[in-house]
């Protein structure tokens, strides 16, 4: 394949995941509701308790990496889940494009969608509890956001993954299980507080680091030494991980059946 | 030169988790189809059809036995074959709230075309397939007719050499699935492309395909020219009649006649040849004082060609 098809594969897939935003009319709610919801009465429950700016900040970036990771991730998941919910899988696979270029395409679209995010929030942040996100700086800032995506991209897939797997009955599975692993990531929380087993998981996931990464800036202790580099090496070796697994569930599906089940 | 080449294809689909149910859908076919043909799959429910299709397609990869599909193998050479086919099904799906336009550009994409030369296919095809009225319609609020045509445009975008199709016409009213046939025998004529379709009809076979092959069980029982097919199996042809009084006992016994059945207060002979034996026939039961209400007389159902053909 040369490099002009393949960027033409991906294009595909971010025109019609684009399109397939723009007309879900559930579209901005779900890309802003529960965002604004989640920062409104974490930074709410904060004032309540007292907290101060320091700590409030804290879980206020846990709160916006939630929701930007989620946003994204939904997205990347899209890249079969559209196509499940209207039973046209096979046309996809029928067709000579590779799943980095789905994963691709709908990471893509996912960041827009997480930039939005982020600017929103962070702006709510600041109007209403005087937090100041972007206050590290664009560099910070952009690994911030890059581990974000990173780990949203992971997850994702795996979810892709899970659903190629076993079928769209898994769906529930798949969310609760991803979104288990970032709640450990040490969202509200350091990872320090976490009993040691747990903690040693919240250490295998990449967004743990970017978060600490950030939250120094804040003045926060750092936990790990070279955050940035841990997340990205994690994130690398995840991203593989995820991609082989997928490969693996779409091989599985065509020997099984299941991707003509999905698509009729 | 085939177009198709496939040597003990075998497929079992094994499904669940816990308890594993097993169906062997393909038992061994082999099967070739020469380059430019229009080529019949006919079978029951259940036959194997789809499987097939999915297999030849690259779908899905067979268990065992091998199959080269325009020279290249199914399984090693999946994704340099898959640029040169396509495929279409009569029950066709596609994300709901795209517009008939953005569906055929999104394959039209995805096979690689782009910019203008990507604006003139879907132009081509919504043109050919008489879409242009619903180029900006979405998906789901298309009816059946229409959801097929879309389907039959998508499967030209990559300009295929070979087109799969899976029942082009079910569900479409007669005057549409004429359309579509008359299409269908036009993209060879025109376009050269080597066409293997499964139907469920009969006459729909005749008309279209050079040859056909039956299928049932996961196992092709018979195949050549449909009126080879016919000879072979010796069906012969239908003699319906509506008679006053409505039963004839002699009738089964009559010469060229093969059995006969009762149904719907028709009385359905079949006979080794119509056109010699419809006059003997009325000639008998005007001299037995029996009246002649109606008369049909018709080729035999696909059924009845597979209950032949199973035993
Ligand atoms: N994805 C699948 N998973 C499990 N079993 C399957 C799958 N697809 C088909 N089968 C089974 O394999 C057998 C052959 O099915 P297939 O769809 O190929 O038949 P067909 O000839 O196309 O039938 P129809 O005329 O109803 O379309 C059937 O018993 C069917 O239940
Ligand atoms: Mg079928």
């Amino acid at each position: 394949m040369s490099w002009r098809s393949e960027v033409l594969a991906v294009w595909a897939i971010v025109v019609r995941n684009a399109l397939m935003a723009s007309r879900n009319v559930f579209f901005f709610f779900e890309l802003l509701f529960w965002p604004i919801v989640g920062v409104v009465s974490i930074g709410l429950m904060a004032r309540f308790l007292g907290l101060t700016p320091e700590q409030a900040s804290f879980v206020l970036i846990g709160t916006i990496a939630l929701s930007v990771v989620n946003v994204c991730q939904l997205e990347v998941a899209y890249a079969v889940l559209l196509d499940v919910w209207s039973k046209s899988l096979k046309h996809q696979f029928l067709a000579p494009m590779g799943i980095h270029h789905l994963t691709l395409g709908s990471w893509l679209v996912g960041m827009v969608r997480g930039l939005l995010i982020f600017g929103l929030l962070a702006a709510l942040g600041w109007w209403a509890f005087d937090f100041r996100v972007l206050a590290p700086g664009p560099v910070a800032v952009a690994t911030f956001l890059a581990g974000c995506f990173l780990n949203a991209w992971i997850v994702g897939v795996a979810v892709c993954a899970l659903i190629t797997l076993f079928g769209n009955r898994a769906e529930a599975f798949a969310w609760s299980s991803v979104n288990l692993v970032l709640v450990l990531a040490g969202i509200y929380y350091p990872v320090s507080v976490l009993p040691e087993p747990v903690a040693a998981l919240a250490a295998a996931i990449p967004l743990t680091y970017f978060l600490d990464a950030y939250r120094a800036h804040f003045g926060f202790a750092q936990e790990f030494r070279a955050p940035v580099a841990t997340g990205l090496a994690l994130s690398a070796l995840y991203a593989l991980l995820a991609h082989w697994a997928f490969w693996a569930a779409v091989q599985r599906a065509r020997r099984t059946g299941l991707l003509l089940k999905m698509s009729e | 030169m085939f177009a198709i080449d496939a040597h003990d294809v075998t497929k079992t689909f094994r499904s669940g988790w816990l308890r594993r149910r097993e169906t062997a859908a393909l038992r061994g076919v082999s099967l070739t189809v020469p380059r430019g043909a229009i080529f019949g799959l006919l079978g029951p429910n259940g036959a194997g059809k789809t499987t097939l299709l999915s297999i030849l397609s690259t779908l899905l990869t067979p268990d065992a036995g091998s199959a080269r599909v325009l020279g290249l193998d199914v399984r090693r050479d999946a994704s340099a074959l898959r640029r040169r086919l396509n495929m279409a099904s009569g029950r066709p799906s596609f994300l709901w709230s795209l517009r008939v336009g953005e569906i055929v550009a999104l394959y039209g994409r995805l096979y690689g075309l782009h910019g203008r030369a990507l604006r003139r296919k879907v132009d081509e095809l919504v043109e050919l397939y008489e879409l242009v009225p619903y180029r900006r319609v979405p998906y789901s609020e298309l009816s059946t007719g229409l959801k097929q045509r879309v389907a039959l445009a998508k499967s030209l975008v990559n300009d295929p050499e070979l087109l799969f199709l899976d029942e082009p016409t079910l569900g479409l009213d007669p005057d549409v699935s004429v359309r579509v046939r008359q299409h269908i025998a036009r993209l060879r004529r025109e376009r050269g492309i080597t066409i293997v379709l499964t139907t469920h009809y009969m006459r729909e076979a005749e008309e279209l395909c050079d040859e056909v092959a039956f299928i049932k069980g996961g196992l092709i029982l018979a195949r050549g020219t449909p009126a080879e097919l016919k000879r072979q199996i010796r069906l012969g042809e239908v003699i319906a009649l509506k008679l006053d009084p409505p039963a004839v006992p002699w009738l089964a016994e009559a010469p060229g006649v093969l059995r006969c059945v009762e149904e719907d207060g028709w009385i359905e002979c079949t006979v080794d040849e119509a056109e010699k034996r419809l006059p003997e026939i009325l000639r008998a039961l005007h001299a037995d004082g029996v009246v002649v209400r109606n008369v049909q007389v018709h080729e035999p159902e696909l059924e009845e060609v597979f209950v032949e053909l199973a035993k």
